[in-house]
């Protein structure tokens, strides 16, 4: 059954749930809207189209420490950082919540991540399905589609004067306010992203590995770490102790293959030396590695990266070239 | 049409009699509205070039992946700056380079399926007709209506109190996510292990955070001094929207100030911090 | 009792020149306040510019700077180069709210104990008058 909130209502639930937790939500900065702790429930962004960033941040901060190690009067302690608060995620698109879901597959599998763990159990997620499709999104080649609940606790629509109430989960049944009346609305149909097809290209991947086509495309890739930051499902990290007046940090802080370091080893070999290996393994991790794996596409069609990349390496592009490169291969 | 039909026209040549190996020019991107760097090994790609007002990209940048490799670039008059500086500095040698330069209208500020009508900031008292060096000009000379450069933008940052100077900069540096695009894609930008990544000594470390931003935007700038030639490049592909322009032309008018000194107006001047006048005193006495 | 504000001062002196001065300021019981962690250098053009915004991003709230007088260089021109790069970057401190006069850029010989204790308290005093460096 579906429920209806008005905005009001929504406004006031949104209130209610910030009096106890922390809610992170669109907020609209100079130029761009981030997905941020909020304060007031009036620094919300209702109306953005998707964020620069998107709300993995919350689950995998950019930085953080994970545990510190002090030592007072011979006493050594470790001092593990803890999770404080319950908190909402509002307001994230499927694609996100999708996003979010890969994520799970590495970083719950077992033992798992302990703070990404004990974030994710005290984290709610509030959907907002899209109104309209961007140029550059995909989610419905992607296994997500504008409306799709499966990732949330609650899913919101919005209509003429409120937003319709799908709950998803127990977890989201317990955050609803009282007095939300039924809504016998019609459900507005979801827009149309752009159709992809991508079956067939990940089966023959395995071909594609030595195909000139990386090097080629790698030409222009400037080997920033733009794609990986922006992108919902990226997750590579790197780790250091950091010491400072008797006192040790281990951080934890994002990474991409993309960088020319991130798979040098110890002793100085590195497996991808050529800007066309580095270019080549993200797409490779994303559309072979991890499904192999976790049987499912590490990709949500939320078309970040196709819009912030400066030189436009378009993941849909590469995507339809190697159909092509395909086809050319089997003599056709 | 003309302009490009000569790109064409020479990138093609130069492929058939083997002059170079390749072509790096622009082609249109996969929005079908703005542009992005293309590279052309064959002639039968040539007709993929195109250029217009929304080829901002400093394709100089390119030449250093391409080191040993005789290459041809297409090259704006802001570009061939980069081009000085890279020979300035012993990056690229001269013979290795094909410049096919071309007198530039300006640049609009363009952003992902979107082109605007206004010109990029750096366009706007850019006064180059044509490319500084190159080896053939397509499309001739383009004569610019340029305002003066007067760096009003920096003088309005200066004239603020320190206080809010300072709030303004944390601010702008909190945002930065340490993508290292602005790096990556400038021509000044070469060292083999950026000093970001070393270890021994640790500058700035993996975290990401406004202290340590910071650090990392402050000191890129500072390398920068008297090189940065002002293509800006950085401030355009930033995802966060830094306004890096302000930290480097803050320099680029301070050494023009105390050094009478333009980075990439020749390649064999000597630049300003491997050299000094005994005599001078700048603000030390003596 | 309240705690008075006491700058942290960072001081890095020519091992030739100002190192030798400040040396004899201390031989000569000359004293001056102990607010400096002096830094020896073998020339000031030695003084990569990083390192004092290093040393204002881990907190200290000025930079002192000193080598040889210009012409008197030990390696006879490393403090041309110290001159105009510390120009520079003097005016860019200040453009990022980091106080001009928090960095520090003078010129004492190996026979200037005196001068260089007064320069110590001097810059002391104006720093503590400024009080501490805003943290992020």
């Amino acid at each position: 059954m579906n429920l209806f909130a008005s905005k009001d209502n929504l406004i006031r639930w949104l209130d209610s749930l910030l009096a106890e937790r922390i809610v992170i939500a669109p907020v609209r900065g100079q130029e761009q809207t981030v997905f941020q702790p909020i304060s007031k429930v009036e620094e919300i962004a209702f109306d953005f189209d998707n964020t620069t960033l998107s709300p993995k941040g919350w689950f995998l901060p950019p930085t953080e420490t994970l545990f510190s190690v002090q030592r007072d009067d011979g006493r050594v302690e470790l001092v593990p950082t803890l999770v404080e608060q319950d908190a909402v995620l509002f307001g994230l698109h499927p694609c996100d919540a999708k996003g979010i879901a890969l994520m799970d597959k590495p970083f719950l599998q077992d033992p798992g991540d302990a703070l990404y763990r004990e974030r994710r159990t005290r984290t709610a997620l509030i959907g907002l399905a899209c109104r309209q499709a961007l140029p550059e999104c995909f989610c419905t080649s992607m296994g997500s589609a504008p409306d799709d609940p499966s990732n949330v606790d609650i899913l919101l629509t919005e209509v003429e004067d409120g937003y319709i109430v799908q709950v998803v989960t127990e977890k989201g049944k317990a955050l609803l306010p009282q007095g939300l009346v039924e809504y016998k609305g019609k459900v507005p149909p979801p827009p149309k992203p752009q159709a992809v097809l991508i079956k067939e290209v990940i089966s023959a991947m395995g071909e594609l590995f030595n195909d000139p086509y990386w090097e080629q495309l790698g030409d222009r890739c400037l080997h920033c770490n733009i794609c990986a930051y922006v992108c919902p499902t990226c997750y590579c990290f790197d780790m250091r102790d950091y010491s400072d007046k008797g006192k040790v940090e281990r951080v934890r802080s994002w990474e991409s293959c993309q960088s020319r370091g991130f798979s040098l080893t110890a002793g100085g070999y590195d497996p991808r030396t050529t800007k066309g290996e580095r270019l080549r393994q993200r797409f490779y991790h994303k559309l072979l590695y991890f499904p192999e794996q976790f049987q499912d596409v590490a990709c949500v069609g939320c078309g970040r990266c196709v819009r912030d990349c400066p030189v436009n390496i378009d993941i849909r592009e590469v995507i339809s070239d190697l159909q092509q490169v395909m086809e050319a291969k089997s003599g056709s | 049409m003309e302009l490009i039909q000569q790109i064409r026209d020479k990138a093609r040549s130069l492929l058939e009699e083997g002059t170079v190996e390749g072509v790096i020019g622009y082609e249109r991107a996969s929005d079908g509205v703005t542009a992005r760097p293309f590279f052309a090994y064959k002639p039968s790609v040539t007709e993929r070039l195109i250029f217009d007002e929304t080829c901002a990209h400093n394709l100089v940048k390119y030449l250093l992946d391409k080191k040993g490799k005789k290459m041809a670039v297409v090259v704006k008059p802001c570009d061939s700056r980069a081009i000085n500086l890279l020979l300035n500095e012993g990056q690229i040698e001269r013979d290795k380079v094909f410049i096919i330069g071309v007198g530039c209208p300006g640049m609009v500020e363009t952003s992902w399926n979107y082109k605007s009508e206004t010109l990029q900031a750096k366009c706007r008292s850019c006064q180059l007709s044509k490319p500084l060096v190159y080896d053939f000009l397509a499309g001739g000379e383009l004569e610019r209506q340029a305002e003066e450069e007067t760096y009003s933008d920096i003088a309005q940052a200066e004239a603020e109190s320190l206080a809010t100077r300072r709030e303004f900069w944390l601010e702008q540096f909190s945002r930065c996510i340490r993508c290292y695009a602005c790096r990556q894609v400038c021509p000044g930008c070469y060292c083999p292990v950026c000093f970001a990544e070393r270890l021994e000594p640790l500058w700035v470390g993996i975290r990401i955070a406004p202290e340590e931003n910071e650090l990392w935007q402050t000191i890129r700038t500072f390398h920068l001094a008297g090189r940065c030639i002002g293509c800006n490049e950085c401030e355009r592909v930033c995802p966060v929207d830094i306004p890096l322009s302000l930290l480097n032309r803050k320099l680029e008018k301070d050494v023009k100030e105390l050094f009478a000194f333009q980075a990439g107006l020749d390649a064999d001047e000597p630049p300003p911090f491997a050299t000094f006048k005994k005599e001078e005193k700048l603000e030390f006495g003596e | 009792m309240s705690v008075e504000y006491q700058p942290k001062v960072i001081g890095f002196l020519c091992n030739w020149c100002s190192y030798a001065g400040a040396d004899m300021a201390g031989t000569s019981r000359m004293g001056y306040p102990q607010n400096i962690r002096i830094i020896r250098v073998p020339c000031s053009g030695r003084v990569d510019p990083l390192l004092v915004l290093k040393c204002f991003q881990r907190g200290a709230d000025g930079v002192l700077v000193s080598g040889c007088h210009p012409g008197d260089c030990h390696y006879t021109e490393g403090n041309y180069h110290t001159r105009r790069r510390f120009a520079l970057l003097r005016e860019f401190l200040d453009y990022l709210g980091i106080a001009k006069e928090r960095l520090k850029v003078e010129w004492v010989s190996a026979s200037e104990g005196q001068r260089f204790a007064e320069l110590v308290s001097d810059f002391t005093a104006e720093l503590t008058k400024l009080g501490p460096r805003s943290k992020v």
